[in-house]
């Protein structure tokens, strides 16, 4: 019990989101403030231009208010959701501009970071650290495939473009590291 | 293995990745959606890469908007700066405990519970404020002991939201208000997982009296845990 009131900054993420659906301008900016940084890293990776990267985030939180009555704890947190709802829209973004998804520089940035040390990151330190390791122990052609189709979106039959392989070892190299990745999340959760 | 509509088992098995990760055309996504309807281990098996795919974003950095972007969102959102509360002096880091100790309940739901688990709470870098005065926080208990949290929102649009723990308890319960004039009323009910968890959020009436507690109570009507809010 507080007998005064509590910061906003305390609040949950679930009981944040839940005080949207208010319209109340204080809440709205406690959200806001909270979640820019996750929510425009994955616009802006994706799509690399900052007035794009910006408009998606502003439509993901536009999106997060609108839904926010239908969000499920259960199916992931809060910042999962947004970063999921950024991505979409981004995704979404560059494949109607058709343009190229990755300049192959930033795709080498990115490999270096997702296997870098977990600070500023938004998992959990231990679970970033297992996935940054295990992400950085495949082999580089299934780490690039991975990387190239869950955080650019291109499909299998752009990273076989891409990556200049068959369509079918693009696939491969895409199954293989999901399994591999999804093999040691589940791990941790059997074991935590 | 099933082989119901189009594809059998194993060749869901070859594009469920690509499933996952949102990369299908809307024609393949039909037919593994057709599959998947006849097929809960197939469908368990989505749910896990789905978790893979989310949290493999959860690796991109974070990064810093433009300046300016917090004005922009709330003008989109209709809570343009004319209703934007004064934030001066304001921007510093802050350790998440708070928010870590309020989000730390036990989230349920089979294959979604990685999802739940890898994103959790976000340790990006929240910003002190003054305390809010229309909101309240207080223990859900039961016999002395913690069953939850529930917060309170006092403002023009008042609200409240619970997150509960309560192992050994399953299935609806009912939030009820207790108000300093006596008077008690329901505002909604919501169901606990077969791990007692649930959480929920609901606008409950302004009413002329205020709220001074919050119970949880059970189908038959007895009081399953109660918070106690004191305005002074």
């Amino acid at each position: 019990m507080r007998r005064i009131g509590i910061s906003l900054e305390r609040v949950s993420d679930e009981a944040l989101l839940a005080g949207l659906m208010t319209g109340d301008p204080e809440i709205a900016v406690a959200f806001v403030r909270r979640f820019q940084r996750r929510v425009f890293g994955v616009a802006i990776a994706v799509v690399g231009d900052v007035q794009l990267a910006e408009d998606i985030a502003q439509q993901t939180f536009e999106r997060a208010c609108r839904h926010a009555q239908v969000y499920d704890p259960r199916r992931g947190s809060v910042p999962t959701w947004l970063a999921a709802i950024a991505h979409n829209l981004a995704i979404d973004a560059v494949r109607a501009r058709k343009a190229t998804p990755v300049d192959p520089v930033d795709l080498e940035n990115m490999m270096e970071t997702i296997a870098d040390t977990p600070e500023r990151h938004a998992l959990s330190a231990e679970t970033a650290v297992e996935l940054r390791r295990v992400v950085g122990s495949l082999p580089r052609e299934q780490a690039r495939a991975v990387v190239l189709a869950g955080i650019y979106g291109m499909t299998a039959q752009q990273v076989a473009d891409f990556e200049k392989i068959p369509l079918g070892t693009a696939k491969t190299r895409i199954r293989s590291a999901m399994a591999k990745i999804r093999a040691s999340l589940a791990i941790r959760q059997a074991d935590p | 293995m099933t082989g119901n509509g189009v594809f059998t088992c194993g060749q869901f098995r070859g594009i469920v990745a690509e499933l996952a990760l949102g990369l299908l055309s809307a024609r393949e996504r039909a037919e593994a959606m057709d599959h998947l309807e006849h097929c809960p281990a197939c469908r368990e098996h989505v749910h896990e890469l789905t978790a893979t795919s989310d949290a493999l974003l959860g690796l991109v950095p974070g990064s810093e908007p433009p300046v300016g972007f917090e004005d922009r969102v709330l003008d989109r959102l209709g809570l343009g700066s004319g209703r934007r509360p004064r934030q001066g002096g304001l921007w510093r880091r802050f350790a998440l405990a708070g928010a870590a100790a309020a989000t730390g309940l036990a989230l349920g739901g089979g294959g979604w519970a990685l999802g739940a688990s890898v994103g959790r709470p976000a340790p990006v870098a929240p910003i002190v404020s003054p305390a809010h005065p229309g909101l309240r926080t207080a223990d859900l208990a039961s016999s002395g002991h913690s069953l939850g949290q529930v917060y309170l929102h006092t403002g023009k649009s008042p609200w409240l939201y619970m997150a509960v723990d309560a192992e050994g308890h399953s299935g609806t319960v009912h939030c009820q208000l207790q108000r300093a004039d006596g008077s008690t009323a329901k505002v909604g009910s919501f169901a606990l997982n077969a791990k007692g968890y649930g959480s929920w959020g609901s606008p409950y009436p302004a009413g002329s009296s205020q709220v001074t507690g919050v119970r949880l109570l059970n189908p038959d009507g007895t009081v399953l845990a109660s918070a106690a809010f004191h305005h002074g």
